[in-house]
């Protein structure tokens, strides 16, 4: 004989009779999984954002003005036999004048009457390595620095910069994530308790006709997974809305300034997050009832 | 059936019982009755393990249940009706449902659930009374419906606390007779009562506590 039927019979009726404080658990727990999605989002959009500026590194390389431009073509095509090297191009004084001028119009004029040489001849490289550590990069940049290019400028301060700030997010997010699922899981346990409470006196006959402790705590365990996918499902959705209409306005703009894509949270942590939703809910559901006997007794 | 050793009841510096010592054969029909406080009710709630005894042993059916962890106490309770002055019934279930607990607990199938419900209703009186909520029932047919769920799972002992306490002298009467052909089907019955009138209409062995010791009807 098989209880399980039974427990299954009474975790749907409750779920009917308490419609009200079920939909509020879950409303709980799927606010609390969407600030956490938000969040996660937007970690994920970074992270891929770091993750292109480090696969596709271009390094610039400054010549000196005094290297003379056939000699320029020579540590031009020497660098170009580096197999870490994908491509290297030359651009002359006047080339970089032109392009500046190009991107900021007000300059043009200034430039202009400076006349050539104003801005320096460099190496535009192009690196093959996506794998390049930080610390490769360094050495790399180091090692074609010389009295010939004595300034490489791959931008990497800027990077480390923003690395520091996500490891920072990281951090917070973490931290934030904690709190929401402590506050999350103290109004969740409240709401579950009050469905607890007004089934106080079935409970109570349950036990005294012979029910286990598994079997008068199962309905409200199943019910909490319940109200975590419900809760799961609502965040996926809601978070699925926020970023079609919120983020895909802002997408064109990401694309045009960093190259890269603007992401959903791949499946493996939407999964995460639905987990947590029903870890919440069982959670909630363990410490409501446990806190309804200790009162009980 | 039921063996009590120097069994001892203490509420802080309030002693509720006090070595009492009893025998209950199987089969046996027991009053338990004196008055208010004398500890019918504590022997009773030790009974079916809602407290634990201060001191002593207890045999139900040859178990020592004062020895009975907390999440052991379903087997004892699986074996006993329990009957309250208050019915203890669900508001918001159906007669059947709340008869059908206790045979829902112990994981018994949906179908075989009906029927057994359908046979006690009949013993109790309320046949094609099962779709029905308790509130809508008189008080005697509300305490039929609690001793219905008492003695669906056919258990050995039928425990019951003022059974009659809150009923008029008929249905008081009614519910005596059912109490008294189920110990006739076999059970054991152990109700504690102090309604004179019907321990003279029902006689039985009379178990008298005062102030917490058992002064007439032992062991």
């Amino acid at each position: 004989m098989s209880t399980l039927p039974h427990i299954l019979r009474r975790t749907r009726r409750s779920l009917l009779e308490n419609a009200y404080l079920n939909s509020v658990a879950a409303a709980i727990i799927g606010a609390a999984l969407l600030m956490m999605g938000v969040y996660l989002t937007v970690q994920v959009n970074l992270n891929a954002l770091v993750s292109t500026w480090n696969s596709d590194v271009h390094v610039s390389a400054y010549f000196a003005p005094e290297v003379p431009e056939s000699r320029r073509f020579l540590l031009r095509d020497e660098l170009a036999k580096d197999p870490q090297v994908a491509q290297v191009r030359y651009v002359s004084e006047a080339e970089a004048a032109a392009w500046l001028s190009s991107q900021v119009e007000e300059v043009a004029p200034v430039l202009a009457e400076l006349g050539p040489g104003v801005l320096p001849a460099s190496l535009e490289v192009t690196l093959r390595s996506a794998e390049m550590s930080e610390a490769e990069l360094n050495t790399w940049a180091a090692g074609i620095q010389s009295a010939e290019l004595p300034e490489v400028d791959y931008g990497q301060e800027w990077i480390d910069r923003f690395n520091s700030f996500l490891s920072m997010l990281k951090a917070l997010g973490a931290g934030l994530g904690v709190l929401i699922l402590v506050a999350a899981l103290f109004v969740v346990t409240n709401t579950i308790y009050l469905i607890v409470y007004n089934r106080r006196d079935e409970l109570e006959i349950q036990k005294l006709v012979g029910a286990t402790h598994g079997y008068i705590v199962a309905p409200f365990l199943f019910e909490g997974v319940v109200q975590g996918l419900v809760g799961a499902a609502g965040a996926m959705g809601g978070l699925w809305a926020l970023h079609q209409i919120l983020f895909t306005r802002l997408a064109a703009q990401f694309q045009m300034g960093a190259g890269a894509e603007l992401l959903f949270l791949p499946p493996e942590m939407l999964a995460t997050l639905a987990l947590v939703g029903v870890l919440l809910g069982v959670g909630a559901a363990l410490v409501a009832v446990q806190r309804f006997w200790a009162q009980a007794a | 059936m039921i063996r009590l050793y120097h069994v001892s009841k203490r509420y802080g510096d309030q002693s509720a019982l006090n070595d009492v010592n009893l025998h209950v054969a199987k089969g046996e029909f027991v009053y338990v009755t004196g008055p208010s406080g004398a500890g019918k009710t504590t022997l009773l709630k030790l009974l079916h393990g809602a407290i634990r005894p201060t001191s002593g042993k207890m045999l139900v059916g040859g178990i020592d249940i004062a020895k009975m962890g907390s999440a052991e106490l379903y087997q004892l309770r699986r074996n006993m009706g329990i009957i309250f002055q208050d019915f203890k019934l669900i508001p918001r279930r159906t007669v059947a449902e709340n008869i059908g607990l206790a045979l829902e607990v112990i994981g018994t199938p949906r179908e075989q659930i009906g029927r057994r419900v359908a046979a006690v209703l009949s013993i109790v009186g309320l046949r094609g009374r099962q779709d029905e909520l308790p509130l809508t029932l008189s008080g005697g047919e509300q305490q039929r419906v609690a001793v219905a769920r008492a003695i669906v799972n056919d258990p050995s002992i039928v425990l019951a606390d003022e059974p009659t306490g809150n009923l008029d002298g008929a249905m008081a009467i009614e519910v005596m007779e059912i109490l008294q052909a189920i110990n006739l089907r076999g059970t054991t019955v152990l109700v504690a009562t102090h309604d004179a009138g019907l321990m003279q209409r029902f006689p039985f062995r009379v178990l008298r506590f005062r102030a917490g010791r058992l002064s007439e009807g032992g062991p």
